[in-house]
């Protein structure tokens, strides 16, 4: 028996050294920060790669001195009938290997989303391997995807990390829009009656100057990407924008929002006193009525008052409990106009149907056919509101003012 | 048989880590949708039934192995058949077992790299495991176990805190009824995985107190049916029923989605490690009791020098069995999960304890 | 067929033998005193060392005596103050009573020292003169005295060079036996303290000695020593590794089964705990055996110090053992197969380093580690006044100027420090040189397979290391298999109260209980909340 054991150990090695079948090495990988998907003229699409120059982002000994003359990323484009024919077809161009496992930003146009619909490029996406399910996609408003993966960006040098970054952000303090990744998504558009809801993005300026890397040397960019509104879907294409309160009523009944601020009128001066929201709690719950189906949203807010604009006495507990009330209302309105705004466009958003589904399978079967043309639009919404203000920051009555 | 002794609480080890190995890779039971989990734990009810079978039949005949009592069973020629027939059933088990870590490597990191190299490398080291005895087996059990857990408690935390499990992708429970989910525990969850641990009739006999063999497997199959249970709730929870039924091997997905601090993500060398381990106990589990029945049953006297050729045979049954993994998950599904299981982990067991029965008790009396 | 050849050449070698034994060696002494000191002559090939100091001990019978002792490894003062001048001094003894037989009074008057032996033939006499006693011939009789007067120039009891710890005794082994088995006999006061010796090497015939605690120690354990250590046949053993590759279980490892140390203290705690020491004459370090896997990551001072603490480096030290051999192969997984697996930031940074090196990955880090060890054997074997040179050459050749010519990556050489610095830190000299080279291995597996080849590497190695046993007990008990009772001293570290038993494995059965019931210390009574509410209850 000894000689398998003399055979079996030379056999290991040459099978160790001959291995080196999923090898890259670093320095052949073409690092892509974002994807951006358009549609060609004529079918198909254009995919826009922003791909890092890791030299030129990276401080430390190598980069120093090239880091301040060549742009973070470079930009390739390529062109074909589905995905990845297109991704491949940038290899023409490209001298590395195409690496997705850092795409953390996948960007789609408008023109495709609301054409096409977006279920159609989730596929490869979801299939492949390196890509990764935790992407965060948005839609480019107003523009192409292509032009906005091109924009460079001060302060995050590499562009995707800002658009990210920024709707992380925003998300966080504005509350007005969602960071969806491709999950999310898949499993929004797969569900039984919701529907998804992405953020989209604008380019201030000139996106023509936005390529320069003048654009990061100027304390104010001629061409610079923001938030715009938030996109409703139906059938996973894209139907209609919310923007300002109906897209944070939007967030809200998601229950998704981390914080906001929530301004009111106050003895006929208009937006007189904020409210700072630091923690909310939205339950949706399903109900039949003589066998219609009606949603009940339960809303508790906890905040701060942040700045009034009038005086007020805001030591005693009794303006206070009236504020809150104030402060109900308005929250209360801004969820209706959202939920109105998604009746109006057929699109369920809020998983209204999910959660008949999940209180009434049996009912849930009959009202699946008909859910979005009929009897979402038609769905009776109840909204109960409590808002708490917990404190009143540093100070408690607003200083005299003449 | 090789002279050894393990304990109960090894027993208990090699079980939980034998139960989990393929189970928490491919996608069990998802049949069931939402209700996965349930169909899990019935079939771990049914799994105590068959276990309590083989505990019955070892306790008839605890100094030998289902390879000889078959044959006091059923006579000479058609207990060597059956005998025969697990023998080869285990070597298939185990090549099917590899061909699904194989199939899991290649799809999600080694894509390039040729399905025979990756199955190869595995093959390797459990021969060399196998060939060093279940003794050592046993104890690399205790460690791995440790290993396992720790990672399976770290995993839990990170998906928990990056708050990703919504347990209203459970809901609603039993939506289609029982019917639905007593198809699945019939056709799949009791014969896979809990049927399975026919292959410790052939460990049994290894036991050094006889006594404590049924409380450590019951409470094995307890342990790996509860984290198996646990493990696709959090699938599904985390993924929907929409994306479980699609994924290939769900609990990668889950661990993908875990996203923390910007530093924690993309773990899937994690989910890897515990695969790993998993799976090299399964294998090496089933090839362990194909060598050592193979050896019983042709009376050779070194076992040993059965480890390199039926490891060549397992490694080229793993790749010859199916062209594609649909088609390997399919075959798992239809012809194993229709005849091959039910026959030979369902009825067969419980046919011999009924066999023994009546032949003990005419001794008795 | 071969079996004949076997017993063919077993037959030969016995043959051998007994020729090996010249056969006038074992001759009977002659009575002729000048025959006698022609023969150590002959026999020691008129050897410089070798001093015969000529005396007559009845100067009237003419009965002539010789003292022979070899210079160097025998003590001149006591030869001169209880032999030589005993003799002289007492001459006039035999005179006093002629009758009785001068050997006798020689033995029983003169020699005034505690060790003496009587021999009648030439190769024990022999043995007793070449370990240091002095042998005293006289003429006309056919037997010789011998009085130990070992000693000569030893290396005084130093602290050991190589296990320094901070807290405990600062006495290290010699390379004298007797001060060895002295320096443990003062720890353990103890009748039950036992030694055995023996004589191994055909040429060197070193003293080699089982020392264990009858009673604690396991009987098989003892036997199964004994019986491997006198299997040996070879003609030297100079040092204890001669020992520990005779009597190995397994060679194919690269793990040590018998723990080495230059510390008594350490000797006497695992004697305590039922393992078994072997001193070997000439050298301080001694063999204890059984050693288990868990051994290698613990230090004396973990007993010494705070039981928690000691918990804590524990985890630590295996921790380094992890990163000492898988760092190097991660960071290859990492940056050829595994990019996914960086955090973007990092992974930018790296591929930013990795831009301007024109070396794939694992021949980076094969080329860092080659260096590093070849600076690390240089350090070792230099002189010490030249190795601030190498450390100088070291970092800036290797540290400053590979990396700014981009040659290396910053990443990789801060990997091959942390790595050389966790390979430093492993307690056992022994464990960290075979991490040292284990490393290599699984680089290589990372370069070809990625994370994958690693983690079948570390099931590998965990496989390996379960089946190794040392003197059958299984080397990583009491983890796998679990033996509850002992897990308090593994890589947790109990307080002393709460390790109630020895190890199961190592130690007897029938003495099992190390700590008494009740040994937790426990506050001052009269102290605490719950007494005084007591009190006050009692009172109102």
């Amino acid at each position: 028996m000894k000689w398998i054991h003399r055979c079996l150990i030379p056999a290991a090695c040459s099978l160790l050294l001959s291995g080196c079948w999923s090898q890259k090495e670093l320095n052949d990988l073409a690092i892509i920060s974002a994807m951006g998907i358009d549609l060609k003229e004529g079918g198909g699409y254009t995919a826009t790669l922003q791909i890092i120059n890791p030299a030129n982002v990276a401080g430390g000994l190598q980069g120093g001195g090239a880091g301040t003359n060549a742009p973070p990323v470079s930009i390739y484009t390529a062109e074909g009938d589905n995905i990845v024919a297109t991704n491949r077809q940038a290899t023409q161009k490209l001298p590395r290997i195409r690496y997705y496992a850092h795409t953390n930003l996948l960007v789609v146009s408008e023109e495709l989303a609301r054409k096409e619909g977006i279920e159609l490029i989730l596929d490869a996406i979801e299939r492949d391997a390196e890509f990764r399910m935790t992407s965060v996609l948005v839609i480019a408003q107003g523009t192409t995807a292509g032009e906005l993966v091109k924009v460079l960006t001060p302060v995050d040098k590499i562009p995707a990390n800002k658009v990210i970054k920024n709707l992380r952000f925003a998300e966080q303090q504005r509350g007005e829009h969602v960071t969806m990744n491709v999950q999310d998504i898949i499993k929004d558009l797969t569900a039984e009656g919701k529907e998804p809801v992405i953020a989209g993005f604008i380019i201030e300026g000139d996106p023509k100057e936005g390529v320069a890397l003048e654009n990061t040397h100027q304390t104010e960019p001629p061409a610079r990407i923001g938030l715009g509104s938030l996109g409703l879907f139906r059938e996973g294409k894209l139907v209609d924008w919310a923007e300002g309160s109906a897209a944070r009523g939007t967030v809200w009944i998601l229950d998704k929002l981390k914080g906001t601020n929530i301004s009111i009128d106050w003895e006929d001066k208009q937006d007189a006193v904020v409210y700072e929201v630091i923690r909310q709690n939205t339950k949706v719950t399903a109900k039949l009525k003589q066998g219609k189906p009606a949603i009940n949203i339960q809303v508790q807010a906890e905040g701060n008052i942040g700045e009034t604009r009038v005086q007020l006495q805001l030591d005693d507990p009794k303006v206070l409990l009236k504020l809150e009330k104030a402060f109900e209302k308005e929250i209360e309105a801004e969820l209706i106009t959202a939920v109105e705004q998604a009746q109006k466009a057929k699109s369920d958003v809020f998983g209204f149907g999910e959660s008949i589904h999940r209180s009434y399978p049996e009912e849930w079967k009959k009202l699946k056919a008909e859910w979005h043309d009929a009897q979402f639009p038609e769905l009776k919404v109840d909204v109960t509101v409590e808002a708490f203000i917990r404190r009143t920051g540093l100070r408690n009555n607003p200083h005299k003012r003449n | 048989m090789e002279k050894a002794k393990i304990s109960a609480y090894q027993l208990f080890v090699m079980i939980v880590l034998f139960e989990l190995g393929s189970a928490v890779l491919v996608p069990i039971a998802s049949g069931a949708k939402q209700d996965a989990w349930i169909a899990i734990l019935v079939g771990m009810a049914g799994g105590f039934l068959l276990f309590g079978a083989h505990y019955r039949l070892y306790r008839y005949y605890p100094e030998i192995t289902p390879i000889q009592y078959m044959q006091k069973l059923l006579g000479k020629f058609f207990g060597k058949l059956l005998a025969f027939s697990y023998i080869v059933l285990f070597m298939y088990f185990a090549a099917r077992v590899l061909r699904d870590f194989g199939e899991m490597l290649l799809t999600f990191a080694y894509v390039e790299t040729p399905l025979f190299i990756v199955n190869a490398m595995l093959i390797m080291v459990v021969v060399y495991a196998v060939i060093k005895g279940i003794e050592v087996l046993a104890r690399t059990g205790e460690l791995f176990f440790l290993l396992l857990y720790l990672l399976a408690v770290i995993g839990f935390i990170l998906i928990v805190s990056s708050g990703l499990i919504e347990l209203t992708q459970l809901m609603p429970v039993l939506e289609e009824g029982w019917g639905r989910v007593l198809k699945v525990v019939a056709t799949e969850t009791i014969s896979v995985p809990f049927g399975e641990a026919v292959v410790f009739s052939m460990i049994l006999p290894y036991l050094d107190n006889k006594d404590s063999g049924l409380g450590a497997g019951m409470f094995g199959l307890f342990v790996a049916g509860i984290n198996l249970s646990i493990v696709m709730a959090i699938n599904i929870s985390v993924q929907g029923v929409e994306i479980l039924t699609r994924s290939q091997f769900p609990l990668l997905t889950t661990v993908q989605s875990i996203q923390m601090a910007e530093f924690l993500e993309r773990l899937d060398v994690f989910f890897m490690v515990s695969v790993i381990i998993g799976i090299f106990f399964k294998v090496s589990l089933y090839f362990y009791a194909a060598v050592s029945g193979t050896a019983i049953l042709f009376n050779i006297k070194e076992p040993s020098r059965l480890v390199y050729p039926l490891g060549l045979v397992v490694l080229f049954m793993s790749i010859t069995i199916a062209s594609s993994y649909s088609e390997h998950i399919k075959e798992g599904l239809g012809l194993m999960a229709k005849t091959l299981q039910p026959f030979f982990l369902v009825l067969v067991p419980v046919f011999l304890l009924g066999i023994a029965y009546l032949k003990n008790r005419k001794k008795q009396a | 067929m071969p079996s004949f050849f076997k017993s063919k050449k077993r037959k030969a070698r016995k043959r051998n033998n007994q020729h090996s034994q010249p056969p006038e060696f074992c001759q009977v002494i002659h009575p002729s005193l000048a025959d006698q000191l022609d023969y150590i002559r002959n026999k020691t090939g008129s050897s410089t060392d070798i001093v015969i100091r000529k005396a007559s001990f009845d100067e009237k019978l003419g009965i002539r005596t010789a003292i022979v002792y070899v210079e160097g490894i025998s003590d001149k003062k006591t030869i001169n103050d209880f032999l030589i001048e005993s003799i002289i001094k007492n001459r006039e003894l035999h005179e006093k009573h002629p009758k009785r037989d001068p050997f006798d009074i020689l033995l029983d008057e003169v020699v005034a020292l505690g060790d003496v032996a009587v021999h009648h033939q030439w190769d024990s006499i022999f043995q007793s003169l070449m370990a240091g006693d002095t042998v005293i011939l006289i003429d006309g009789f056919s037997k010789a005295l011998s009085a130990s007067t070992r000693g000569g120039e030893q290396r005084s009891i130093e602290e050991p060079g190589s296990q320094v710890t901070v807290r405990g005794p600062r006495d290290g082994f010699t390379e004298s036996i007797g001060t060895n088995i002295a320096l443990i006999r003062r720890r353990i006061q103890n009748p039950d303290l036992w030694n055995e010796m023996m004589k191994i090497g055909t040429v060197t015939k070193t003293d080699v000695a089982i020392v264990y605690i009858k009673g604690i120690a396991k009987d098989e354990i003892v036997d199964e020593i004994r019986s491997r250590l006198k299997r040996i046949e070879i003609d030297s053993i100079l040092e204890s590794g001669y020992i520990e590759q005779l009597t190995e279980e397994h060679v194919l490892t690269t793990f040590p089964t018998y723990y080495h140390t230059e510390r008594p203290d350490m000797v006497a705690g695992n004697l305590l705990e039922g393992r078994v020491a072997i001193i070997v004459n000439g050298t301080p370090f001694v063999l204890i055996a059984p050693a288990l896997f868990i051994q290698f990551f613990q230090s004396v001072e973990d007993y010494y110090g705070r039981a928690d603490i000691a918990t804590a480096l524990r985890f630590l030290r295996i921790l380094i053992f992890f990163i000492s051999i898988i760092a190097p192969a991660s960071y290859i997984a990492g940056t050829t197969f595994h990019q996914e697996m960086i955090p973007t930031r990092l992974l930018i940074a790296i591929a930013a380093q990795r831009e301007t090196v024109p070396f794939p990955a694992f021949v980076e880090a094969l080329i860092m580690e080659v260096a590093f060890e070849i600076l690390r054997e240089a350090g070792v074997r230099m002189p010490r006044a030249v190795g601030s040179a190498i450390s100088i050459v070291g970092a800036l050749v290797i540290g400053q100027a590979a990396v700014q010519a981009g040659i290396v990556s910053p990443a990789m050489v801060i990997v091959v420090a942390i790595t050389a610095i966790a390979n430093f830190a492993t307690p056992s000299f022994t464990v960290a040189i075979s991490a040292r080279l284990i490393r290599f291995a699984f680089m290589l597996a990372a370069a070809t397979f990625g994370f994958y080849g690693i983690i079948l590497g570390l099931v590998m190695l965990t496989v390996h290391l379960t089946s190794l046993r040392s003197f059958g007990v299984p080397y990583l008990a009491p983890i796998a298999p679990v033996i509850p009772s002992n897990i308090g001293d593994t890589l947790v570290r109990m307080p002393m109260w709460a390790q109630k038993k020895r190890p199961k494995l190592v130690a007897s059965d029938r003495n099992e209980t190390r700590v008494g019931d009740n040994q937790k210390p426990k506050p001052d009574e009269s102290r605490g909340m719950k007494r005084t509410s007591e009190k006050n209850g009692g009172q109102t």
